[in-house]
């Protein structure tokens, strides 16, 4: 989670930008790309992006659903993505090796505009390579990073449609869950310290959407630590563990952990876990995320194979 | 410091010659060696401006401003290190020994915390810059006011730099405690300190303050020989005492400044240069000083290429390297008989 969900935010694409280059005589006329990215920085493409790299491994994910792939040259030594397996990698997306990115030659760089000391961007952007800074942190940030990611690489209509797609599961969640009664959800990110999710994080909106409500969601801290205390006090129906990123989250080991395993809903097996890889990354997977947390949050609803 | 006799009786002149030959060799492995493997041709071409573009912009802009910088902030922290160690007349003394880090970090943590890192490219070298010098002088005011005259109890500026860094450090780590995730991250990523963010510009801004300051401690050679023994022997021989130690605390710390402003801590170098010449070549500051400034950049610049080349694209953290091979290194310099 520290270096998967990260924000993801994105972009402002310049609205009337988008809408001229999308009609067919703008298109025509100029292939250049202009959009804004989520630092205020206007990023120019003579050129829809043919040699990107993605120091984002959530965007990786995105630049993969918006088939988009062939278009990536390189990757870090986070992703996990199969597709981008066989590419070379560049390091860590927060301090990845500069000359490993220049070799590969980019005509766009897609970097984490959560880097407060902003070393990738000027380091590259001095050396004329364009970086594209991009913001992950709700809902929104994700539509808007698939809708400038289409827009850099010049798949405009796919991205609308995972839009589409993306918004009619979360619609479809929602259906499933009006009516049932709210269950008070504890997402763990951590177990130890206790981190989970606040305020304005697609996580937290996708609990909301999903028939739950986070019990740190007042939380001004995207992700706060907690004390047991805190947790105890508040007292969860259900704790949601996200599997696959972290081992101490594995189901045996967390309900052996001194504090966790006295909560009221350890004891009365209210522990419900969700694939790490559709809920801790901001990208093309959060339509499956909200399902799976759906599912997660009212199990009665998986047995009603109405949808899925 | 050390009394025993070195272990090599070189003329000055010669210890002079092998480190800049070293130096220069580890120049050439700094820009011959990178996560891209190029060969020394290619090298040698990209120097001279031919090449393809991405190669040139690999020797000339990455590898060799961060080359420079790294021999640059290894100098300053080795010669830094050699002077606090001399004016404090304590082995342990380091460049940081006087809260020049813990500052650093606190200006550098202000301005991710504010935000103001992430919309002003030089904000961040800036506020570390500022908060070090800032952390110096609240160092010295204090050691001034406790110790209750016009002369400097170096045993009170030890305790002064003690608690202001420890003071500090409480402050960036209560500020990082109601930060955010990514604030936090990157202000670690700062203090764990790097020569990636390199540019010539920074290079040119460290070597202007690396020569005067260098001129300036290596004048005070003498002097330091003194007070190294003591400051009422330094006195009696005509030694200005109270003027050599601002002169070179001053110094010191200011180029020790400068050198975290752009690099961020980097540990060790500082405290275990100085000691490895001392073993290797006698405690005389005249030789002293010019050596270990010399031997830290030698050290640095080698310690940084290995962070860039082993693990390919994965670079290693800095002082992850330094204190790897600098303590085997230095173990092994310590082993030899005692003899008097």
């Amino acid at each position: 989670m520290f270096f998967e969900v990260r924000r993801l935010g994105i972009i402002a694409a310049l609205a009337g930008a988008a809408c001229v280059a999308d009609s067919p005589q703008a298109a025509t006329t100029s292939r250049a790309i202009v959009v804004v990215d989520d630092a205020g920085d206007t990023v120019q493409l003579a050129a829809p992006a043919r040699r990107a790299i993605s120091l984002i491994p959530s965007a990786t994910e995105t630049i993969i659903a918006l088939g988009a792939v062939d278009r990536l040259v390189g990757r870090t030594r986070y992703d996990v993505a199969p597709q981008v397996e066989e590419l070379p990698s560049v390091g860590g997306g927060i301090d990845p090796s500069f000359e490993a990115i220049v070799a590969l030659r980019p005509d766009l760089v897609i970097g984490w505009d959560s880097d407060k000391r902003r070393t990738t961007r000027l380091k590259l952007g001095a050396l004329g390579i364009p970086v594209f800074s991009l913001r992950t942190q709700d809902t929104a940030d994700v539509f808007h990073g698939i809708g400038s990611l289409g827009r850099l690489f010049g798949r405009d209509s796919a991205a609308a449609a995972l839009v589409g797609s993306i918004r009619a599961k979360i619609v479809g969640v929602r259906a499933a869950v009006a009516g049932l009664p709210t269950r008070r959800v504890l997402f763990v990110v951590y177990p130890d310290p206790p981190m989970t999710v606040g305020h304005d994080t697609f996580i937290d909106e996708l609990i909301g959407t999903a028939g739950g409500s986070s019990i740190f969601s007042e939380s001004p801290k995207p992700w706060p630590t907690v004390t047991m205390e805190e947790i105890i006090r508040r007292n969860p129906d259900l704790i949601i563990l996200p599997q696959g990123e972290f081992t101490a989250n594995a189901l045996s080991q967390f309900r052996q952990r001194p504090g966790w395993r006295d909560l009221t809903a350890v004891r009365n097996g209210s522990v419900a876990t969700v694939p790490a890889d559709l809920t801790q990354r901001p990208g093309a997977n959060i339509g499956d995320g909200a399902i799976a947390l759906e599912f997660a949050i009212h199990p009665e609803l998986r047995h009603t194979g109405a949808r899925r | 410091m050390t009394h025993a006799r070195p272990l090599l009786d070189w003329p000055l002149s010669a210890r002079l010659g092998v480190l800049v030959i070293g130096t220069v060799l580890a120049l050439v492995a700094a820009v011959r060696l990178g996560a891209v493997s190029l060969s020394m041709s290619a090298v040698v071409d990209a120097l001279a401006g031919r090449g393809d573009p991405a190669t040139l912009i690999i020797v000339r802009e990455l590898r060799l401003p961060r080359a420079l910088q790294a021999a640059l902030v290894g100098g300053a922290l080795a010669v830094s290190g050699a002077t606090f160690q001399a004016l404090l007349r304590n082995p342990l003394a380091e460049p940081y020994t006087l809260g020049v880090s813990s500052g650093a970090a606190a200006g550098a943590v202000a301005m991710v915390v504010t935000g103001w890192a992430s919309r002003l490219m030089w904000a961040l070298p800036v506020g570390a810059f500022v908060g070090a010098v800032a952390s110096m002088l609240l160092v010295f005011r204090i050691a001034f006011r406790v110790g209750g005259s016009r002369s400097l109890d170096t045993r009170v500026l030890l305790l002064a730099g003690v608690v202001v860094t420890a003071f500090l450090v409480a402050l960036v780590w209560l500020v990082l405690t109601f930060a955010d995730t990514e604030s936090v991250r990157s202000a670690i990523f700062w203090m764990m300190g790097s020569d990636a963010g390199a540019s010539w510009r920074g290079v040119g801004i460290l070597a202007a303050c690396f020569v005067p300051a260098l001129i300036v401690l290596c004048a005070l050679g003498r002097s330091l020989n003194l007070l190294s023994i003591g400051e009422a022997t330094a006195a009696h021989l005509g030694t200005s005492v109270e003027a050599t130690k601002i002169a070179a605390f001053g110094t010191a710390t200011l180029l020790t400044a400068a050198a975290v402003a752009v690099s961020g801590t980097i540990g060790f170098v500082g405290l275990i240069v100085p000691h490895a010449i001392r073993l290797l070549w006698g405690s005389d500051h005249r030789g002293l000083l010019p050596c270990a400034a010399l031997a830290g950049a030698v050290f640095l610049a080698a310690a940084d290429t290995l962070a860039r080349y082993v693990a390919g694209a994965n670079e290693l953290p800095i002082g992850v390297v330094t204190a790897l091979i600098g303590v085997p290194c230095f173990v092994w310099l310590l082993r030899r008989p005692v003899t008097r």
